[in-house]
């Protein structure tokens, strides 16, 4: 393949595959409550974003191994049980909630609750797992996913004063609902940075093969791409903003969060709302059951490929047929995925020093990078930004569930 | 009340979405029927402990018409009926400024 | 001892390329004149949960009882088998032979072969990449 396709394919994937009902309902809920004023939050996580998909592509490239199997390798079994039990909850719930977005959508479209789509939705995303390639499911996914581009349309037709949105880029407090506002901020980091997508990144580095001559190709995938779906993140915000924000409606549920385009985009915005999150969602939820398949076939030094036929890779191909049914299980008892969505990214935030602070460490090791090691800016970016949203999360978390 | 207000305002903007013809039937009635429900939920909550500043009788009447409204509305789209329908969705207009007024005389008063 | 360090967690790969585990565990020999040395790479069950808390492979040891091959005994390796040790360690043994993938065997035959398209019709391993 040439590098130019490479890079085009790469970008498209990252473009379409980057929203998911964690981000697109953190934005808007942000937008709803708090108008341009959590744009920050977005643009932080986003930066960060892009420096780790970056580095899990360079150590790929470069190490031939994934994040998980030389967090293994270098840290030892017991530490890596800790990273797993941590990462494994956390995952699963992002799982259950994008099964849930599927359902929801679904249900926005016909009318029959999701709960009912349950069942089917799991089988469906198994049955990608199982007969599907990784290119299939990456670029597949991710092509339908370029749907989620209607957000910025909407947002634009809304016409945003653009002063107040650069505005809201710099962090300011909030006049009012302080704990929710950096409840939102924490899901909104969590949303962006998500451990999951580093997992997922660096095995499909390593089952395309990836060497050296790579290195340049994943900067602009990781920079332009990420970047972009940035964009899109803020297109949910900004559009929520305009929206929801006048009305005084807050998204605290699917059908609310539906409305978003019907006045910018009169006759489809109703339908490319629910394409969107449908496409975003299948995309996300097969590439977590992917991340947690891969995390404990790589952490035990199990056989891992998507490409391989489930009988020659049978304990990875075994692991993920159990996470996708078992997900399905809280839905059929009808547990909202919309609250689900932001405990798990809320989670995601609390729980990232588990995941990055030994990824970092790697990075900065000769024996894995050689002299492609991070520079001084990879480790600032990282580092404060994952400072930044476990300190919120630990604090803003507590306060949400059990404050005043 | 801001829950209130939010959920008012949910079932104002799907009323509109329905009449411009932008959204299916039956997830305009369901939304709808959300939004009466959850107001319901919210309301007693609230009403158990009223705040004092505010005429606990009449703000429950003023619910309970709403929610009257927005249920009509519900039972209009699967009887598909515009013209009733915006007549009711122009009465929820109505009581969503009523319950503003009470919600903003609380916050005054706090 | 930097032996330890550098070869304990790292990936095993056999004679045919396929990763078949990590190193769980290291079986050494204390000679009363001879300097310590690691005789046995262990892999798998027992050695590894040990290493979390002995409650754990206790746990370990009863439901490999009730399911799967049923081994009972621990899986080594012989250090003698080791061809290189670098990132990963390089094996110059079958992977089945070991008795390292008896639980990916017993997965493949019991559960997933058995479930439609997993390509596993075909007699044996390894007859498509």
């Amino acid at each position: 393949m040439s590098k130019v396709l490479q890079v085009t394919l790469g970008l498209i994937t990252s473009i379409g595959g980057f929203l998911e009902i964690g981000s697109v309902i953190t934005a808007a809920q942000a937008g709803a409550a708090f108008g341009y004023k959590l744009l920050w939050a977005i643009l932080l996580g986003t930066l960060c974003l892009v420096f780790l998909v970056e580095m899990s592509g360079r150590l790929a490239a470069v190490s031939k191994h994934t994040i998980v199997e030389a967090t293994r390798a270098r840290f030892g079994f017991p530490f890596f049980f800790i990273v797993t039990i941590g990462m494994g909850i956390v995952a699963f719930l992002v799982l259950i909630a994008e099964l849930g977005g599927i359902g929801l959508s679904l249900q926005i479209l016909t009318g029959i609750g999701f709960s009912w789509w349950a069942v089917a939705v799991s089988i469906v995303v198994w049955l990608l797992m199982w007969r599907g390639t990784f290119s299939l499911i990456e670029n597949g996914a991710s092509l339908l996913g370029l749907v989620t581009i209607s957000f910025v349309v909407a947002a634009i037709k809304l016409h945003p004063d653009w002063g107040s949105a650069a505005h809201g880029l710099i962090p300011s407090l909030p006049g009012h609902d302080k704990t929710k506002y950096w409840f939102v901020a924490v899901s909104i980091l969590g949303a962006s940075i998500s451990p999951y997508l580093m997992y997922f990144y660096s095995s499909g580095a390593v089952e395309d093969g990836w060497d050296e001559t790579y290195i340049p190709i994943n900067r602009i995938i990781a920079g332009i791409g990420m970047t972009f779906g940035g964009f899109l993140s803020m297109a949910v915000l900004v559009g929520a903003a305009l929206f929801f924000q006048p009305k005084g409606i807050q998204v605290d549920k699917f059908s609310q969060a539906a409305l978003l385009m019907t006045t910018a985009l009169p006759k489809w915005g109703f339908f490319l709302f629910a394409l969107s999150m449908l496409f975003a969602c299948l995309g996300a939820a097969l590439e977590i059951s992917l991340a947690i398949a891969y995390f404990f076939a790589q952490g035990f030094g199990w056989n891992w490929s998507e490409d391989m036929n489930p009988s020659r890779d049978a304990r990875f191909a075994f692991t993920y047929t159990i996470i996708i049914l078992l997900a399905a299980v809280p839905l059929l008892f009808g547990i909202d995925p919309v609250k689900v969505t932001v405990i798990s990214m809320a989670l995601t935030s609390a729980t990232l020093p588990l995941a990055i602070v030994p990824f970092l460490l790697l990075m900065n090791d000769p024996d894995y990078l050689r002299d492609q090691r991070n520079g001084w800016l990879s480790n600032t970016v990282v580092s404060i930004v994952i400072l930044i949203s476990f300190v919120l999360a630990i604090i803003s978390i507590p306060l949400e569930f059990f404050g005043s | 009340m801001d829950s209130i207000l939010s959920w008012i305002g949910t079932a104002g903007m799907t009323g509109e979405a329905w009449l411009r013809h932008t959204t299916p039937d039956k997830y305009s009635a369901q939304t709808l029927e959300l939004s009466s429900e959850t107001i319901l939920q919210i309301s007693t909550q609230l009403l158990k402990s009223p705040p004092s500043s505010v005429d606990s009788s009449a703000l429950d009447s003023t619910i309970t018409k709403t929610r009257k409204h927005i249920d009509q509305m519900a039972r209009l789209i699967r009887a598909k009926d515009s013209p009733a329908f915006a007549h009711q969705l122009d009465s929820l207009r109505a009581d969503q400024k009523i319950v503003k007024q009470l919600s903003d005389s609380i916050e005054a008063s706090q | 001892m930097k032996v330890i360090a550098d070869v304990l967690d790292k990936e095993l790969i056999d004679r045919n390329g396929e990763p078949i585990g990590r190193v769980d565990g290291l079986v050494m020999h204390v000679g009363e004149r001879t300097q310590p040395r690691i005789t046995h790479i262990a892999v798998g069950g027992p050695a590894l949960w040990e290493r979390l808390h002995p409650a754990f492979a206790r746990l370990s040891r009863r439901l490999a009882r009730m399911w799967g091959p049923k081994r009972t005994e621990q899986v080594r390796i012989p250090w003698s088998r080791v061809k290189t040790a670098g990132r990963d360690i390089k094996l110059d043994v079958e992977g089945k032979e070991t008795g390292a993938i008896d639980w990916e065997i017993w997965i493949s035959r019991k559960i997933i072969k058995r479930i439609p398209g997993s390509g596993g019709d075909e007699e044996g391993d390894g007859s498509q990449s």
